[in-house]
């Protein structure tokens, strides 16, 4: 399906011309022979000749980068892309295959404590349903039409593919906003401090039975959040200049865009398996927070045992 | 079978923008988008050196690598169209393109390109050949009608051919013949006629 | 990067489209499109019958209509696709002589005047500053109410009458008969402004004023000198020729001008001289030239009189003053005449940059006399190739729009008015009773040249006293001609603003609808292209085409002979013009007219090109060769394409045109001829005729004067005559006699009708006898103007005090330091009003520039895309972008002439009748030029005036 062939690309420019240095030394001018070279030279070096078409970059005759672009993007970020979600995927599978589900090591209490606001949740949904539809109108536009094409049709295909364009071109920005408004809201409980140095040695405690001690977010999720703030700027930066191309940015600067759009997109994709996982499949209880804004005491005390004690000592500050 | 391609002879091309009018006239393009355009390197000065360029047709077309959409496909004789139908105007075709080919009607917000423009070798669409419908949405298609690009047919100084590539330069070759060049003409000629934008040297 | 081998192009995945095996075996057949004689060979009819086959099975029937682009004097031919009575394609015209299916951007894009969005669509008046709709009957008759009072209280020279270089050479007939028959001379075209110095000066020097050779002949030469000249932009198929010429024949070619022009680009050598220093430049030629002994010392001995008072004034040009003048240095003169002398035959090539000055008959002398020198006249492959520009400005001069002149150079005698008095079948009496009688400077104003062109704005301001005629102009008619093309701008705005009334009749508005600040006493009538009427036009190598009518006239308009009939109707005279024209449905039957010009135009041979023969060379194309033009078999065998004029006797005699003047390798009858003994026999005892050459074939081996009665029977030729002919041709010469007669016996005889005669250097008869340099009226170059002066004012030229060296002696170049010249731009022609309302060209030249040196713009403080503003020495200014380029040298600056809707700065596009306001708008350049005029002929100076330049701010 994915094929990335490397032919040469014959492209038929006619490139040639006597030597017009014939003009400054017009004694040359019957040796005169091609500036095949010399043309080049300065043709690939997308240098920039005159001319009467409007168009942007109108005069620039060979757009060199072009093919560079093709290539990262062909070449490395798509097969990339691919190995990297089917990878995730697989080993998340072969990992809730061996290990399963983290059950709570207790009953539940029934106490329920609120650890998410309805402003917070609302954000958070906001956000990831964005998310979930930014990312498979993208991966249309990145893979759609290996495959797609031919299971939906011409007809059907068409529109799907355009409904992923405007879908993403519309609601990108308003993702960018969500982020935004989620990263100043959240980003005082994502400070990292030395309980999670011991969160990350011990593991995260994913596999057995041992807890490390974790806050209001434990290391992983903190790992998720900075992930999202910095990749997840670039992602929103770079899908912005290529959103609002009015603005007259040339096609070196939308190649660029596209390339950090692309591995930073591929990277939250494949980054948000494992959100996912873990907030749903992978741990019991751990949804209920998200959806309800209260999680069972139980869970609390296994997962976030600091941030238990600090609500139970009755400073908690994270919901302040 | 025939290989479409331009060529231009630069040592003839005088940019005169006959092409240019030849394809607004003959396809009925839009004001602001030029499927074909002169680019003049050292205008005003010696060494000035006109080419006329649109879409080169290329084997392996970098417009149809990248396409979201698959909306490319290259007919027998080498010639890329493409599908306005499934073109959804995100100009990665034209970041791609080496030669600038692709054009868009609109450069609204929200990535609003409209559909995707380009010369299309005078061969018209994907619909029926020559239906009211494939002219208003590509323009002509002289190939079904047995002729060539309307560009190329109108140059004024014959310095744009188009056709099969193999009779193409064997009338450039004629030309060059004639030229009559120290260097032998033809002897660096056929390395000098091609670009191969996939084998650059750094 | 890397450049790999063609074969190695990989056979890449394809999709079956499904198109027809049918036509890959046609494109394999085929091939190309273009190229070289290849392509031209496949070219032919077989391939247009396929393409015609193909198309009518598409929709609609096609009908296929044969006509010639309107946008320049090349005369590409143009397929036609008419479907339903629309405009629907433009197919090119491979098996055409002249472009082998090439066209420039203009060309290309003909096909818009089927659409003519931006035209004006029926007659207006302006009221109170607003433009109010007319009926035709209401235009023509308030018009024609307001022409008759003025001719009543200020005589019929107050209304003057400008035609137009696009009309078909019918309707530009019509035109001079038209006005004959108002009574004036106050008539003239663009040809008074485009290339009247080279009519004046070629015309003095060998008998005719025009293209010696021809496009296509162009191939057999072996350097090619373009001076003044810019056919990449101005006539861009003409490229297709001389790029022939250069690559197979190794054509050596020189491009000398003041702008390293797109032609430059593509010449071996290109020489940058100050504008304005053509002759002395010539000179510096021949200089070396004379001092090497490399003149043709044969060809001047028997063809040339007067090269020796040349040689005396070239003494003086050594290569030290030359580049003085000049600025170019001894090597690259010495080159230069080095390569015209060891590759001939050769051909000088010129344009505007020659014509286009106070000295252009002095400069058009001066390439005349170079090629004379080098002995290139009147061979393949050489002679002065005058690229005219208008598509017709040849046929409209030699049909004598022109305020000098009746139709054919028969100039203003009374022997001329007999001669055509007797064509049009009216008394001769009747016609100098239309005129005003009174002798004004010893002169009737009926022999009297007319107000030129380039100087009617003087007839409206200048004291009517000083005036060679009874009052100023009151009534302007601007017919077909564009405003902004003629200098002195501000002075034109008062000028209209000072008019009765101003007609424009034209497809377009116009820049003269909108510059001036008139609230009304405008008229507008809407005439229609030359694709909705059909005629014949004349290319620049004399070659008459036939057009077919493409479309019916858009909107209201009306043909230019259908509203001189209904004008002819009101102010009375059109039995008399219509004598023996049939009118139809309203209209002058256009064949009709083109007999009545076979009828009378003896002296330039447009005699043998009846409407029969000219349609069947326009159904013929492909039968005429593609170097000569000669008809290869077919209908139309042995002749020339077009006939191109002199096309001697009748049309019954079936003479086949002169594709080459003055060749002398072939027989008359076959096209070849003689120079013309036009200027006597002899002058200070010195014979002017031939000394022992002669045409092939001719019984007179020497020099004789032209042909007469007296003459045929001085030779005992008389009786070779039929008595038919005898009867008319007794008393008359070659170029009075209506039979034909005379001409056929000389021609019999293998003799020019109009002698043979030798070539003059020296033009006893102008103001310079020798061509001599004179600086520009503004130049920067004060230490050269006390040896170099211009001539003195005078009271009287062409009917107006004309100035020269109280214009000369103000210097002004400290105020304005850098020379302003001007110039064509490929997308637009003339005043621009057509091509600028045309989208597909108006997208490619939005703006209105002036091209400047990278040094001054810094010494001046501004940089490329800046508005400037470009001030001429009489104060009138143009708001402009700079583009700063190399393309002109330091202290010169450029500005193209098609810009117009604009003026001083402001934006005139509120003026224009709604939805008729063209695309693209600028300053006029012509707003910035100034005073000076031909002594001869009145051309313009428009290529050398002074200027200064600043940034603009906001």
């Amino acid at each position: 399906m994915l094929r990335f062939k490397l032919p040469p690309l014959f492209l038929l420019l006619a490139a040639l011309l006597f030597s017009n240095l014939a003009m400054a030394t017009p004694s040359d001018a019957k040796v005169a022979g091609f500036a095949g070279a010399d043309y080049w030279n300065v043709v690939k070096q997308g240098d920039q000749g005159s001319t009467q078409a409007q168009g942007q970059e109108a005069g620039q005759l060979i757009n060199v980068a072009g093919e560079e672009w093709r290539l990262w993007r062909n070449q490395w970020v798509t097969p990339a892309g691919a190995y990297a979600i089917g990878g995730t995927l697989a080993i998340l599978a072969i990992f809730y295959l061996i290990v399963g589900q983290k059950k709570l090591d207790a009953p539940r209490s029934g106490e329920l404590i609120e650890r998410w606001k309805r402003l917070d949740r609302a954000n958070h949904w906001t956000v990831a349903i964005l998310f979930i539809i930014l990312a498979v109108s993208g991966l249309s536009l990145l893979y759609g039409k290996f495959f797609l094409r031919d299971v939906l049709g011409d007809s059907l295909w068409a529109n799907y593919i355009m409904l992923c364009k405007l879908a993403h071109n519309y609601l990108g920005p308003l993702f960018v906003l969500g982020l935004l408004f989620m990263i100043v809201r959240w980003m005082k409980h994502n400070i990292f401090n030395g309980t999670d140095i011991v969160w990350f040695l011990k593991g995260g405690g994913i596999v057995g039975k041992a807890h490390p001690s974790a806050g209001y977010m434990n290391g992983g999720e903190k790992i998720w959040f900075w992930l999202l703030t910095i990749v997840g700027l670039v992602v929103c930066a770079s899908g912005l200049v290529m959103d609002f191309q009015n603005f007259g940015q040339d096609r070196e600067t939308m190649q660029i865009a596209n390339l950090l759009h692309g591995v930073g997109s591929l990277i939250l994709i494949v980054g948000s398996f494992g959100h996912i996982y873990i907030g749903t499949l992978g741990t019991e209880g751990a949804l209920e927070g998200m959806k309800t804004g209260y999680v069972d005491e139980t869970w609390a005390k296994q997962h976030h045992d600091l941030w238990y004690e600090e609500v139970k000592n009755g400073n908690d500050k994270s919901s302040s | 079978m025939a290989r479409m391609k331009f060529l231009c002879d630069s040592k003839r091309c005088i940019e005169c923008n006959g092409c240019v009018t030849a394809c607004k006239n003959e396809n009925d393009v839009e004001w602001g988008i030029q499927r074909r355009r002169v680019v003049t390197i050292n205008d005003g000065e010696p060494g000035e050196t006109s080419i006329s360029v649109a879409c080169m047709h290329c084997s392996d077309a970098p417009c149809m690598a990248v396409c979201p959409t698959d909306c490319f496909y290259q007919t027998d004789d080498g010639i890329v169209l493409h599908n306005k139908d499934l073109c959804i105007g995100c100009g990665y075709c034209l970041y791609a393109c080496p030669f600038g080919a692709p054009q868009f009607p609109s450069d609204a917000a929200f990535g609003e390109r409209g559909k995707m423009d380009k010369c299309t070798f005078c061969a018209g669409g994907p619909e029926e050949d020559n239906s009211p419908e494939e002219k208003a949405k590509y323009g002509a298609n002289r190939i079904a009608e047995g002729k060539l690009p309307m560009c190329a047919e109108m140059c004024s100084t014959k310095a744009l051919l188009a056709g099969d590539a193999n009779e193409v330069s064997d009338i450039f070759r004629e030309r060059v013949i004639y030229r009559g060049h120290n260097d032998g003409a033809w002897s660096m000629s056929e390395e000098e006629l091609a670009y191969d934008a996939t084998q650059q040297k750094v | 990067m890397r450049l790999t081998k063609k074969s190695n192009q990989p056979a890449a995945a394809t999709k079956a489209t499904g198109l027809g095996l049918s036509r890959r075996r046609f494109l394999k057949n085929s091939g190309v499109a273009a190229g070289g004689v290849a392509a031209v060979g496949m070219m032919s009819p077989g391939m247009m019958k396929q393409a015609e086959a193909a198309t009518a099975s598409a929709g609609a029937p096609t009908d296929v209509k044969r006509t010639i682009c309107s946008h320049c004097s090349v005369g590409c031919g143009v397929y036609a696709e008419v479907q339903n009575g629309v405009w629907t394609g433009q197919e090119p015209a491979f098996d055409h002589p002249f472009n082998a299916g090439g066209h420039c951007a203009k060309g290309a894009a003909l096909r818009e005047h089927g659409h003519g969005d931006r035209r004006l669509k029926y007659p207006m008046k302006l009221v109170d500053g607003k433009w109010k709709k007319l009926s035709w009957e209401d235009a023509i008759n308030e018009v024609g109410d307001k022409m008759l009072q003025v001719r009543k209280e200020s005589g019929p020279d107050s209304v003057y009458w400008l035609g137009s270089a696009k009309f078909s050479n019918e309707q530009a007939y019509l035109f001079r008969k038209y006005a004959a028959m108002w009574g004036t001379n106050n008539v003239d075209h663009q040809a008074r402004i485009c290339h009247s110095t080279t009519v004046a000066g070629v015309a003095n020097t060998w008998g005719y004023g025009a293209m010696t050779n021809s496009f296509n002949d162009i191939h057999f030469a072996k350097s090619i000198i373009l001076i003044g000249s810019n056919p990449a932009e101005a006539h861009p198929v003409s490229l297709q020729h001389i790029f022939r010429a250069k690559e197979r024949n190794k054509a050596h070619i020189i491009c000398v001008d003041p702008r390293f022009t797109r032609t430059a680009a593509h010449a071996d050598e290109y020489v940058r001289i100050r504008p304005g220093s053509d002759v002395a430049f010539i000179w510096g030629l021949l200089w070396h030239i004379f001092e090497n002994g490399w003149e043709d010392k044969q060809f001047i001995q028997q063809r040339v009189y007067g090269m020796d008072e040349v040689r005396a004034e070239v003494k003086n040009w050594t290569p030290d003053e030359v580049e003085n003048v000049t600025g170019v240095k001894e090597s690259q003169m010495r080159r230069a005449a080095k390569e015209l002398a060891e590759n001939r035959p050769g051909t000088v090539i010129w344009c505007m940059g020659g014509t286009q000055h106070t000295t252009g008959n002095n400069n058009t002398r001066a390439y005349c006399i170079l090629m004379l020198a080098l002995g290139n006249m009147g061979t393949s492959g050489g002679g002065t190739n005058i690229f005219r520009g208008h598509d017709n400005v040849q046929g409209a001069t030699d049909l004598g729009i022109l305020s000098h002149t009746l139709p054919g150079y028969y100039g203003l005698s009374d022997g001329a008015w007999k001669h055509w008095s007797k064509v049009w079948d009216v008394d001769h009496s009747w016609m100098q009773d239309r005129f005003d009688q009174t002798v004004y400077r010893k002169l009737k104003p009926m022999n009297n040249k007319g107000i030129p062109v380039s100087r009617w704005i003087d007839g409206i301001l200048e004291d009517k006293k000083l005036i060679d005629q009874k009052d100023n102009l009151r009534v302007m008619v601007c017919w077909g001609h564009a405003v902004n093309s003629q200098t002195r701008g501000p002075e034109m705005k008062k000028a209209i603003e000072k008019l009765d009334t101003l007609v424009i009749v034209d497809p377009y508005p116009t820049h003269a609808a909108v510059m001036s600040d008139r609230k009304d006493g405008v008229y507008l009538i809407p005439a229609c292209t030359q694709f909705e009427t059909y005629g014949s036009v004349t290319a620049s190598n004399r070659s008459i085409q036939w057009r077919d009518q493409v479309i019916e006239p858009l909107f209201e308009s009306k043909p230019d002979h259908e509203i001189m009939y209904l004008f002819s109707k009101k102010l009375g005279f059109d039995k008399q013009l219509f004598k023996n024209i049939e009118i139809k449905n309203n209209q002058p039957v256009v064949e009709d007219i083109t007999r009545e010009i076979n009828k009378g135009m003896w002296t330039i041979g447009y005699t043998g090109q009846s409407p029969e023969r000219l349609k069947l060379h326009q159904k013929n194309w492909h039968t005429f060769n593609f170097d000569t033009l000669k008809g290869e078999g077919g209908p139309a065998s042995d002749e020339y394409y077009g006939m191109p004029w002199p096309c001697w006797g009748t049309a019954e005699q079936g003479h086949p045109g002169t594709p080459i003047l003055y060749d002398t390798s072939k027989s008359v009858a076959d096209g070849g001829l003689t120079f013309r003994a036009r200027f006597g026999v002899e002058r200070d005892g010195v014979s002017l005729l031939a000394e022992g050459s002669f045409g092939k074939d001719s019984d007179i081996k020497d020099g004789y004067p032209e042909f007469s009665d007296k003459l045929l029977k001085k030779l005992g030729w008389w009786d070779d005559l039929t008595a038919e002919e005898k009867q008319m041709a007794e008393g008359k010469n070659w170029k009075t006699d209506l039979s034909g007669g005379i001409q056929r016996v000389a021609i019999a005889h293998g003799c020019s009708p109009f002698g043979n005669a030798k070539a003059r250097a020296v033009v006893w008869t102008f103001p310079d006898k020798v061509p001599l340099h004179r600086e520009p009226l503004y130049t920067p170059r004060r230490d050269l103007v006390s040896k170099y002066p211009t001539w003195n004012d005078s009271e009287s030229m062409y009917r107006l005090p004309t100035m020269y060296k109280s214009i000369q002696d103000k210097d002004v170049s400290k105020e304005y330091p850098i020379i302003l010249t001007s110039g064509r731009l490929v997308e637009y022609e003339g005043g621009g009003e057509e091509t600028r309302s045309n989208p597909w060209l108006a997208e490619l030249q939005q703006e209105m520039f002036v091209e400047v040196n990278p040094v001054d713009a810094n010494n001046l403080g501004f940089k490329d895309g800046e508005d400037v503003w470009v001030e001429g020495a009489e104060g009138g200014k143009v708001l402009v972008k700079a583009l700063v380029t190399r393309r002109v040298d330091e202290g010169v600056v450029f500005m193209p002439f098609h810009f117009g809707g604009m003026f001083q700065g402001k934006d005139l596009t509120d003026k224009y009748p709604s939805g008729a306001a063209p695309y693209v708008i600028g300053e006029a350049a012509n707003t910035a030029t100034t005073y000076g005029y031909d002594p001869v002929t009145q051309m313009q100076e428009t290529k050398v005036t002074l200027c200064r330049v600043q940034k603009a701010t906001a």
